[in-house]
């Protein structure tokens, strides 16, 4: 125990240059975290959440009350996530590989940087392009096709639409944290499998994937803490917030955000983010454990 | 690992490999992937340059058949507002990637001393936040009523400056490009740690900062969502807002046939909606996009992700 305190006294310039960070994540993280006991409160805006009367187990009651929404948005968020990660893994990977396989440099250098353009666009401004390829009177889909299908009130389209968006988007810039592993394979590897006689295929397949392994499960793993929170831009601004669409685009982020800004239903809004958080947690622990079970170097923790 | 493959973008002449047929129906299908990506892009900016009577009538075209500088002009009549919304943005994004690389990349520093006990402690308390949060609610419940941030920038800094991934990609970085000799090298000719820090760590985390800050910016450019909780006031209303409003006060107009015709007619007759709102978003997204090229190199070598458990 002394020797904790001499050591941290030996190094106190560096928790000086910690605390800053230490102080910002308590305050933006830490103090919500105590937040989430407002799903067990009453909660009243002039006492704020410590202050509020306890409430038991009342707001969870909507889960029952409302259960048709409730199961809806859940499964929603649940899908989405399935849906999103795994063919947007999937085209990560291959993008990276395609690219990196491209002797082309020049090339593959450029229209990289055109593929990566899409991720700085903002929802809110990708709502107003998507408007123009959808929309029912001016959209270019409508005009192209000569039809007259009206996207906005037709939820079973939107899981689609919304995929499409997601991979437009996301992919290009996806793809160049995978390409950053590729960059680092040693090249004596693929030198050596030559002389081995190994094509194209089977060095892709026997050197690129597996070295790839390592940063897909991490990627995964950090993502599975996350599949009950959402793109909300995604799922809120794309939409356009459209009630009509519900059923099919609901997630438990957008609902919190609509509670928000009309500041209603306070109460089941906390349970639900509870819920969020808690399954979080308890997927990501569960994954991380079985990551470490099958390959103990891949684990994040 | 010192005979590393060259940077897959770098003209790898390890790979001088034949370019066969093969190496054609890649760049064609990469291609054509490309193409089509940059097809919403292309259309927003076309659309920004056609005349609003060719939209309403024949719809968006990814080559119009009039063009038009009217939703240009439309955009320069926001005039203040667009100015004000700029500058709050260029504000919030300047300031938040700036403190942001600076307490992160001091905290990255510190955990890696290797000495250091309370390193261990600090780690886990950086990844908590990583598998467990208290959500939306319970942040915009702290902000408004704890912090009383409430339509204060602040509060467009704060939630994104520091993130447990942007630390880990600065701490990867300061372990695996950055020799431990040099610090010590540098203490040992009696430099001070935050001497060392400043002199000798930060110039060489430049690449790191460069991706990482890259992305930081762009978060804070592209913020809508703490906007839209947060910030009630004209003058505090960043960009993204900006956007938001114009979608919803043109669902207005379109929903409300009572609508005084003077101000149908203030608008030039139609609503301006289709020209005049590409032309904004093209206000919005322009400064990325003109910044974006020159930070790509750093993105594969500064933004390696290491072992999270430190």
């Amino acid at each position: 125990m002394k020797d904790f305190f001499r050591n941290t006294w030996k190094h106190r310039a560096h928790v000086v240059m910690a605390l800053p960070v230490f102080l910002i994540l308590f305050f933006i993280m830490y103090v919500p975290m105590a937040g989430l006991v407002m799903a067990f409160k009453d909660y009243d805006f002039s006492l704020g959440i410590f202050r509020s009367p306890w409430a038991g187990l009342k707001n969870f009651n909507f889960m029952l009350v409302s259960k048709d929404m409730f199961v809806r948005m859940t499964k929603n968020t649940i899908l989405y996530y399935l849906l999103f990660t795994s063919v947007g893994t999937f085209l990560n990977v291959t993008l990276a590989i395609a690219i990196d396989q491209l002797l082309f440099k020049k090339m593959a250098k450029t229209m990289q940087t055109i593929m990566i353009i899409p991720v700085f666009i903002s929802y809110a401004a990708v709502q107003f392009i998507v408007y123009a390829f959808l929309g029912s009177n001016t959209g270019l889909i409508n005009h192209m096709l000569g039809t007259n299908i009206k996207f906005y009130s037709n939820g079973t389209l939107w899981p689609w639409i919304l995929l499409i968006v997601k991979i437009w988007k996301d992919t290009g810039y996806g793809s160049v944290l995978y390409m950053s592993v590729l960059a680092g394979i040693d090249s004596e590897l693929y030198e050596a499998a030559e002389i081995d006689g190994a094509n194209k295929w089977r060095k892709i397949w026997h050197i690129t994937l597996p070295s790839l392994i390592p940063m897909v499960t991490v990627m995964l793993l950090l993502s599975v803490g996350n599949v009950m929170r959402s793109d909300t831009g995604l799922f809120y601004q794309v939409t356009r917030n459209n009630g009509g669409l519900y059923k099919y685009t609901q997630v438990i982020d957008s609902y919190v955000l609509n509670s928000i800004l009309r500041s209603s239903d306070f109460g089941y809004t906390a349970a639900a983010s509870l819920f969020q958080s808690v399954v979080g947690l308890l997927l990501m622990l569960f994954a991380n454990w079985l990551v470490r079970k099958i390959e103990p170097e891949n684990a994040l923790f | 690992m010192s005979k590393k493959k060259n940077s897959a973008l770098d003209i790898a002449p390890s790979r001088r490999e034949r370019k066969g047929f093969g190496q054609y129906v890649l760049a064609l299908i990469l291609l054509i992937y490309t193409v089509v990506c940059f097809l919403p892009v292309w259309l927003v900016f076309v659309a920004a340059f056609t005349d609003e009577k060719t939209i309403a009538r024949n719809g968006f075209a990814f080559w119009p058949e009039k063009w038009s500088l009217n939703g240009v002009n439309a955009v320069l009549k926001y005039g203040d507002k667009l100015v004000s919304s700029y500058g709050v943005t260029i504000f919030v994004t300047v300031a938040g990637t700036f403190l942001g690389l600076l307490v992160m990349s001091m905290f990255a520093y510190s955990i890696s001393r290797k000495d250091f006990r309370l390193s261990k402690f600090l780690s886990v308390y950086l990844l908590i936040p990583m598998l467990f949060n208290g959500g939306q609610l319970s942040g915009y419940i702290c902000f408004t009523t704890y912090y009383h941030l409430k339509d204060n920038l602040w509060v467009l800094i704060l939630p994104l400056c520091v993130t447990t991934m942007n630390v880990i990609i600065l701490r990867t970085y300061i372990a695996n490009s950055i020799p431990g000799e040099l610090m010590e090298a540098a203490k040992i000719d009696g430099a001070g740690e935050y001497r060392t820090f400043f002199q000798i760590t930060l110039p060489l985390l430049k690449p790191s900062l460069a991706a990482v800050g890259f992305m930081m910016a762009t978060a804070y450019w592209n913020d809508w969502q703490n906007a839209l909780m947060y910030i009630d006031t004209d003058k505090k209303k960043p960009l993204q807002l900006l956007l938001i409003n114009i979608q919803k006060s043109i669902e207005f107009l379109l929903n409300n046939n009572n609508v005084p015709s003077s101000v149908r007619a203030a608008m030039g007759g139609t609503i301006p909606q289709y020209s005049s709102t590409m032309a904004t978003v093209i206000v919005v997204i322009g400064p990325i996009m003109i910044a974006y090229p020159f930070f790509q190199k750093y993105f594969i070598k500064g933004l390696t992700v290491g072992s999270v458990k430190g």
